[in-house]
């Protein structure tokens, strides 16, 4: 196990390379320049001379080679900084801490969420196939893959500030300072993800159970007299998780990243958020550090899905 | 030396040209300048009447002011630089600074108030201005204010050292000499006499620095926020979330302020911020979606107000070269483009604010009655467009006018206003055109290097004088005139503009100025625009429903009827 492990993280070496190499050229590549667009927005009606783009390039170290960027800021990642925002000079790491945790907490919330109904419908679904309980719960399904999670988000805005008018608090707060306002910061969105999330893990579900309930170890365990309940715990279950977890490790990969649509659209300050904002200022180390962390996250959650076969299936041996 | 107290102050303030603005709402030529009235008393305390008693402040809201409480904004709060002369966020910092003169918070920015100047003695060829300065002013690290702050401050910005840039450099260039005969006096020796100077000083961004506070820092604040003499002192700053800033009790108007503590929220997208006031998440912002705008109006809690900014959209064209080049084919734009449907093509983002060359909000803008019949801003368009035609063919553009290309930025401007502009050049004047869209970044660069035929885009300033902004746009060689206008009349009649301080005199200079523009056109100026403020009917203090113009930042007279 432990080979194994160490086997995938080196092998996880070039792909986060490969990943830090294509973002820092792709920043470099696409036109305009962000330092022209800082500094036209933050100093009004004037616009920077050659001569003075120049130097402003030159202080932020962005005059010397593309090779000598790239080593600059692996430099700055190794050492935990990830440098400053081109925009705010504030510590990258920083902020990516400091709003990690609440697109985390999205991510999870909204995965048990998921589980919690996807789980439940896709297996009874299946159980009751073709009968008015699994016509409905797959029209659910349709209807929660089709909806973008983004306009779902958009409704339950508007109800709630049309209606209730309340939303949810503009600012960071962690768990451990204030629960009850941490969870009104997460709760929608997790809500929100969760619905889309849940839908696919039903339909992953249903199919899986459908598969599972054929297969021979079900029929034998039917000819020896077992309960539907057990057989649906024993044996349909067990086997039906290993495709729902691997979507839902996937779909957690993206999510702990901050879902960018959904962050935006209830104004959650996390790093979808940050990611935007990056994007809309031309941050080009905002962005770069952020793809590093998503591509890092999804290593890792890659490692965990495919750690959890072992655990869930007896047949998988790490060698 | 004309002596100024307070009352003649505000009167010459009132009367300056751009000092007392004048509304955009009511606008009336300004020949009869606006005073504010006495300020109105509120009730103080025996030690903050002692305390002020001899340089009292000018600035009194109405009504009964409560002291106390926390109020949270909802906009923007990140910023590239911390130093306001470096384009530092002034719409944050300023809470925290002071300038030597301000726009009146408590009449609607009617007019220009003393700040840490008591007092200014204007000479009789208005070329020097003497401000006699607030005595026991302290920044928040408890040292003095004096006269060497203001010098270390305003020759930074006119005379920047090396690797500072220095966007308000251009809007003293007409400052020939700044002195300090003493701690509480500094003086402003002008080559020529400028009468919206008071106007640039009273901008958010022409704030005081102590000189320790730059010697410290090598001259260079961007990266550090250093204590001002302002009504509220720095307590916390989140990047892209938050700041915090707490009431100044040392503050050198006694009075003021009367909130505890001033929260800034981070809320960048404009609907997000309008629903943040509906909630009750802010109790206020400068800007917010219209659509929430709208909804702010159907409620009996909250109030708003559209509010002319002295920012625009406009279409650059490059006089350089090719069809543009002819003043006769700039000027069939300007005639056949209709600006009341590009406002309708664009409703959906912004509220544009039709208007001349000069921007509602400013004493000398025309008044939407005067425009309304004005060809080129007409809204029957029938006339204007068979004078576009004419003058397109005495042009030698009748039937075959080339195909021009329209830069625009990716988003609402590619995709609503070009087009608009697209379609009505196509169809009224026959003109063709492809649009390239490119990232907004690039914008700047492409203009900078003359790369363009027409490009949609924005541009703004601090101050609505024409005189600041036809310099450096319009002028021949203008530092921004990246357009390569030229055109002896205007230039003459800038001469004029600048030096002119009667009110009446420079009206009719202005006028002229602008039928030059009209005449032939640099660009096509398809309109400013308003900003949205929203607010909780509980803030108070700050007259925004009475404001004529936006301002974003200091609100030291805000309360709350809590």
């Amino acid at each position: 196990m432990r080979q194994y492990i160490l086997q995938r993280l080196l092998i996880a070496i070039p792909t986060v390379f490969g990943v830090t190499v294509l973002i820092f050229l792709a920043m470099r590549v696409i036109p305009g320049d962000p330092l022209q667009t800082i500094y036209t927005e933050s100093t009004g009606a004037y616009i920077l001379s050659e001569e003075e783009l120049a130097e402003v390039r030159a202080s932020l170290g962005l005059d010397k080679p593309l090779w000598q960027q790239y080593l600059s800021w692996m430099g700055q990642v190794f050492r935990g900084e990830m440098g400053y925002s081109f925009w705010t000079k504030d510590p990258i790491s920083q902020m990516i801490l400091r709003r990690g945790p609440i697109s985390a907490q999205i991510a999870i919330f909204a995965v048990v969420l998921s589980w919690l109904f996807g789980v439940p419908i896709g297996l009874l679904s299946a159980w009751f196939r073709n009968s008015w309980a699994d016509q409905v719960s797959r029209a659910g399904i349709t209807i929660f893959l089709a909806v973008p999670s983004f306009w779902l988000g958009l409704l339950i805005i508007l109800f709630t500030v049309l209606v209730l008018t309340w939303r949810p608090p503009l600012t960071i707060i962690q768990f451990w300072e204030d629960p009850g306002a941490n969870f009104a910061i997460v709760a929608l969105p997790s809500v929100t993800l969760g619905l889309g999330l849940g839908a696919a893990t039903a339909r992953m579900a249903r199919s899986a159970a459908l598969e599972a309930l054929f297969d021979d170890y079900v029929r034998t365990a039917r000819a020896k007299g077992l309960g539907n309940s057990l057989i649906i715990w024993r044996h349909v279950f067990k086997n039906a998780m290993l495709p729902v977890i691997t979507s839902t490790g996937l779909a957690l990969g993206g999510l702990l990243g901050g879902t960018v649509s959904v962050e935006k659209a209830f104004a959650v300050p996390g790093l979808g958020s940050l990611m935007v904002q990056g994007m809309q200022e031309r941050d080009w180390m905002m962005i770069q550090n952020l793809v590093l962390v998503y591509g890092l996250i999804y290593v890792f959650v890659n490692l965990l899905v495919d750690l959890s076969y072992g655990m869930l299936d007896p047949r998988i041996r790490y060698s | 030396m004309l002596r100024l107290n307070r009352r003649r102050f505000l009167q010459l303030a009132g009367a300056g040209a751009g000092l007392a603005v004048l509304a955009a709402c009511a606008p009336a030529a300004p020949d009869a300048p606006a005073v504010v009235d006495e300020p109105t008393p509120v009730p103080m305390s025996e030690a903050d009447v002692a305390a002020s008693a001899d340089d009292p402040g000018l600035m009194r809201p109405s009504g009964t002011p409560k002291r106390g409480g926390h109020l949270k904004t909802a906009f923007g709060v990140t910023m590239a630089s911390f130093d306001a002369h470096q384009g530092g966020g002034t719409h944050v910092l300023s809470h925290m600074y002071n300038n030597l003169v301000r726009n009146n918070l408590v009449d609607g920015l009617r007019t220009v108030v003393p700040d840490l100047a008591r007092s200014v003695d204007v000479s009789d060829d208005g070329k020097t201005y003497t401000f006699n300065l607030r005595s026991g002013v302290k920044y928040h690290n408890g040292a003095d204010f004096t006269s060497a702050d203001v010098l270390a401050t305003f020759n930074r910005i006119m005379d920047p050292p090396q690797g500072m840039i220095s966007p308000l450099k251009a809007e003293f260039s007409f400052v020939e000499d700044l002195t300090a005969p003493d701690a509480g006096t500094a003086v402003f020796h002008l080559s020529a006499p400028r009468s919206y100077f008071l106007n640039v000083l009273s901008a958010t961004n022409a704030y005081i620095y102590s000189e320790a506070s730059l010697q410290e820092n090598d001259f260079d604040l961007r990266d550090v926020i250093v204590p001002g003499t302002g009504a509220f002192k720095f307590v916390e700053h989140q990047p892209a979330e938050r700041w915090l800033l707490e009431r100044n009790p040392d503050y050198w108007d006694a009075e003021l302020p009367y909130i505890d503590q001033l929260e800034l929220l981070h809320v960048p997208a404009w609907s997000d911020r309008g629903t943040a006031v509906l909630t009750g998440q802010a109790d206020m912002s400068w800007n917010v979606a219209f659509e929430t705008w709208q909804e702010g109006s159907a409620r009996d809690d909250i109030e708003n107000k559209l509010l002319p900014n002295f920012g625009a959209y406009w279409l650059f064209m490059n006089n350089a070269s090719g069809p543009l080049a002819d003043s006769r084919v700039r000027k069939a734009i300007h005639l056949g483009v209709s600006k009341q449907n590009l406002k309708a093509a664009f409703g959906t983002q912004e509220v544009i604010n039709i208007t001349r060359w000069v921007p509602q909000g400013d004493p000398y803008a025309t008044s939407p009655a005067d425009l309304a019949s004005m060809p080129g801003y007409r809204e029957d368009k029938t006339e204007d467009i068979a004078e576009a035609k004419r003058l397109l063919a005495e042009a030698g553009y009748g039937e075959n006018f080339p195909e021009l290309e329209i830069l625009a930025a990716s988003g609402p401007q590619a995709e609503l206003l070009a087009p608009a502009v697209q379609d009505m050049l196509n169809r009224d004047l026959g003109i063709p055109t492809k649009i390239r869209i490119i990232e907004r970044a690039s914008l700047g660069t492409e203009q900078q290097q003359g790369t363009y035929q027409l490009m949609v885009h924005t541009r703004g300033h601090g101050v609505s004088d024409i005189s600041p902004r036809g310099n450096l746009w319009w002028r021949t060689g203008g530092s921004q005139n990246f357009g390569g206008y030229s055109e002896p009349r205007f230039d003459a009649l800038l001469d004029q503009i600048d030096d002119e301080t009667d009110v009446a005199t420079r009206q009719g200079q202005i006028n002229d100025a602008q039928d030059v523009l009209d005449d032939n056109p640099p660009e096509y100026l398809i309109g400013y625009t308003y900003h949205l403020p929203m607010w909780n009917s509980k803030v108070k203090g700050i007259e925004l429903h009475d404001r004529i113009f936006a301002e974003w930042g200091r609100m030291e007279t805000v309360w709350i009827d809590s």
